[in-house]
Order: C-alpha cells, then sequence, then structure tokens
C-alpha cells in the first residue's frame, strides 16, 4: 500500500463547552484524493484548519509525513486574505522570495491573462482564489486543502481551477483534501469520501465501491425491517428508500428495481438523514 | 476527443467508459496502430477526472493488449494481436442485450421486435 502522508489520532477541538471535533483518528495517503461532505456546522471547516496549522486542537495529534514541511502544506479558503495593496507581480515577488522560489511558474498567471501590475485587491473572488492557487502551485505542495471554494467561482475560472487541480495530483502526486457542497463539477476528482456529523466521521468509503454499499428504492409499501436505510423520502404517492449498508439478498427479501447512485445522489442522502434524525 | 461521451452520471465507472471510448475509437477506424493517445494528464484535465483513473484505464488497455505505453514518451495504440471482428461481435452482442431489455420492458413481442428490425434493415 502507498504510504501515509498525514495521520489524525485522537483529534479533540471544543470551542468553549461545545465540542467541535470529537476524538477523531483517520489517516491520508500519498497522493489520494478525499472529498469531506457534511452540513453546516458539522466540523468540517475546522478539522480542515487543524490540517493547515490555523487552529490549534485541544488534545491529539496531527503528524504529516517526515519532509512535508509546511511550505508543502497548501490551504485554500475564500478567508485567507493575501498582500491586498501589492500588485499581481508584486505579490508573487514577494511570495517567491518567502518560500525561495526561483522559478516561478507564470503559465496559471497568463492563461488568466492576469494584468501584472493591477492590485491584489482589484481582482475579483474568483480571480483571487486562482492567483492564490497559482501562488501555491509554485510550492509543489505535497498537500492541497481546499475549503468549499469551487462554488465561489465562476465557471471558467471554475474549470481552470480544477485544471490547475488535476495538474497537481499529476505531476507532484498531491494529496488533496477538500471540503465541498456541490459535486456534480467536481464529482470525479476524489476517490475517497468522507462524511461529517457532530464531530465525528460517519462515512469514510472509497468513491469506486460506494456505489455497490448504497441504492436506493422506490416502493408504495413499507420496506421489510431487516433493511437498513438512512434516508426515506415520501411523496403522497411513492416513497423512496436509500438503503445502506445494502446486501445483495435485499433482492430476494424484497424484489424490487435497486438504483444506483451518484456521488451527488449518495452525499445528499447521507447529509439529509441527519436532518432526519436531527427532526425525530 | 472521443465520438463517445462520458457520462458522469452513468453507474458505469468512469475508467470502464474510456476503455470502451478507446476501444470504439478503434473498431470505428479513426484510431489505428501507432496513432498516439492524449496524455495521462491532458485526458484527466479535458475531461475534469483524477488522472488516477485515465492511467487506470490506460493500463487496463494495455493489459487487454489493445495499447502499448512507452516509458517517457506516452501511450501508443497498438492492437496487433487483437482480433477485432471478436471484439465487434462481444460488444455488438453487448449492445443487442441492452436493447432486447429495453424492448422487452415496454411490453414489445418478439414479433414486434423482429418485424422492427427486418423493417429498418431494408429501408437501409
Amino acid at each position: 500500500m502507498t504510504e501515509n502522508i498525514l495521520e489524525v489520532d485522537n483529534l479533540r477541538v471544543k470551542i468553549g463547552r461545545k465540542t467541535i471535533l470529537d476524538d477523531i483518528r483517520i489517516q491520508f495517503k500519498k497522493n489520494e484524493s478525499v472529498v469531506i461532505a457534511g452540513r453546516n456546522g458539522s466540523g468540517k471547516s475546522t478539522f480542515l484548519r487543524c490540517l493547515a496549522n490555523v487552529i490549534f486542537p485541544d488534545r491529539g495529534s496531527i503528524v504529516y509525513n517526515k519532509g512535508t514541511t509546511k511550505e508543502k502544506i497548501g490551504f485554500i479558503s475564500d478567508q485567507i486574505s493575501l498582500f491586498e495593496n501589492l500588485t499581481v507581480e508584486q505579490g508573487i515577488r514577494f511570495h517567491s522570495s518567502v518560500f525561495h522560489i526561483e522559478d516561478f511558474d507564470y503559465t496559471l498567471i497568463n492563461d488568466l491573462k492576469f494584468d501584472l501590475n493591477q492590485k491584489i485587491k482589484n481582482l475579483s473572488a474568483g480571480e483571487k482564489t486562482l492567483y492564490h492557487l497559482s501562488l501555491l502551485l509554485s510550492q509543489k505542495p505535497e498537500i492541497l486543502l481546499i475549503d468549499e471554494i469551487i462554488h465561489t467561482i465562476d465557471p471558467y475560472l471554475r474549470e481552470k481551477f480544477l485544471e490547475a487541480v488535476i495538474e497537481l495530483i499529476d505531476r507532484y502526486q498531491t494529496t488533496v483534501i477538500m471540503i465541498n457542497h456541490t459535486f456534480s463539477e467536481i464529482e470525479k476528482i476524489p476517490e475517497r469520501v468522507l462524511v461529517m456529523e457532530k464531530g465525528q466521521f460517519i462515512l469514510d468509503e472509497k468513491c469506486e465501491t460506494l456505489g455497490e454499499k448504497i441504492k436506493s428504492v422506490v416502493s408504495e409499501k413499507e420496506i421489510p425491517e431487516e433493511i437498513p436505510y438512512i434516508l426515506k423520502r415520501e411523496s403522497s404517492f411513492q416513497k423512496e428508500y436509500f438503503i445502506y449498508p445494502f446486501k445483495e439478498e435485499f433482492r430476494k427479501a424484497f424484489p424490487h428495481e435497486y438504483k444506483e447512485l451518484s456521488l451527488n445522489d449518495i452525499i445528499k442522502a447521507f447529509v439529509g438523514g441527519q436532518y432526519v434524525k436531527e427532526g425525530n | 476527443m472521443f465520438r463517445y461521451n462520458i457520462n458522469f452520471s452513468s453507474p458505469v465507472p468512469i475508467y470502464q467508459q474510456i476503455i470502451l471510448a478507446i476501444k470504439l475509437e478503434i473498431l470505428s477506424g479513426r484510431l489505428k496502430t501507432s496513432d498516439q493517445l492524449p496524455p495521462i494528464r491532458e485526458l484527466a484535465k479535458i475531461l475534469k477526472l483524477n488522472p488516477n483513473t485515465v492511467a487506470k484505464a490506460y493500463y487496463n488497455l494495455e493489459g487487454e493488449g489493445f495499447i502499448e505505453s512507452k516509458r517517457g514518451s506516452g501511450n501508443w495504440v497498438n492492437y496487433k494481436n487483437i482480433k477485432l471482428g471478436s471484439l465487434r461481435k462481444g460488444m455488438l452482442e453487448d449492445e443487442f442485450r441492452n436493447f432486447l431489455e429495453r424492448a422487452l420492458s415496454l411490453g414489445a413481442t418478439r414479433e414486434d421486435i423482429k418485424k422492427l428490425i427486418e423493417k429498418d434493415l431494408t429501408h437501409d
């Protein structure tokens, strides 16, 4: 198996009396692409910020692979402010001197047709994100942490953003860990999906095999009790059950058409299921 | 790039769809032996896929004897030892079974299907 690049053990974060992250234990592998989903306030962003060394945990450890120094960890969030008063070019020079980068790669900057003399504060939100990404690329990151920014960028820049991330995965075997709410566009990048709820991971599966473990079935009647489901969507003429964990023998116990789901639908079912639970 | 579109919402794994797309290109003659395939990174960027997915498809195609990967210079079509006739037959049978399943679920009889095929074939 590939080596772990990051090992998290017993991670706990409290804010006031509220436990945000609750004894998390998880490993990430080199070159793995992971997406973290979960409802608002579930602790996803706090977790990512811990990995990025922006928040310090109350307990537990986050151990990076030997050799993965701080500058090899990239963190992108729409809440990071760049050097607003510098121009695009000055920002690049400053960044290069701090991180000892001698051969800054202008490919992405040129591709986006950025005016090098423009002040960074005058860039749009999406442009700032891409600019930030191009700075991070020059550090050849071993880990890239992306916090829910896809939806803040317009479709053209989003495409450029995804292409740059793909380039990283292929060129430097970067491990990518991203938080996302909309999956349709990034769906084919992650290889592993995590769902967080109340500061813990309630799902940790490989995307490739997840489809075999969760299926939906539409029925007019209730399904037998032995079939576990995470979400039931009811309308006046039908009930749709999201079955997890799915077993082949359910086809015999309850012969119906079991539908395959896209990653987007699977995540919606998991996140939705948590709301329903709360309601009960 | 390929005539065959990758269907993101399909339950068929993406790497298998890429394999199928390349086989179709070969069967139709649009890809010939010694043609170069797009580099993994480029194809991943075009299709917005994880490069490991494309690599997996290429690796499988190489294992099946459709392509050859040369270290440092990329992936090349090379199906010298593949019998295209039997590949075509296999894929046609798969397609036909899918069609049959859908037709029967519409309530068509065997007679209906036979008539339909004959009608369409004579019209061509």
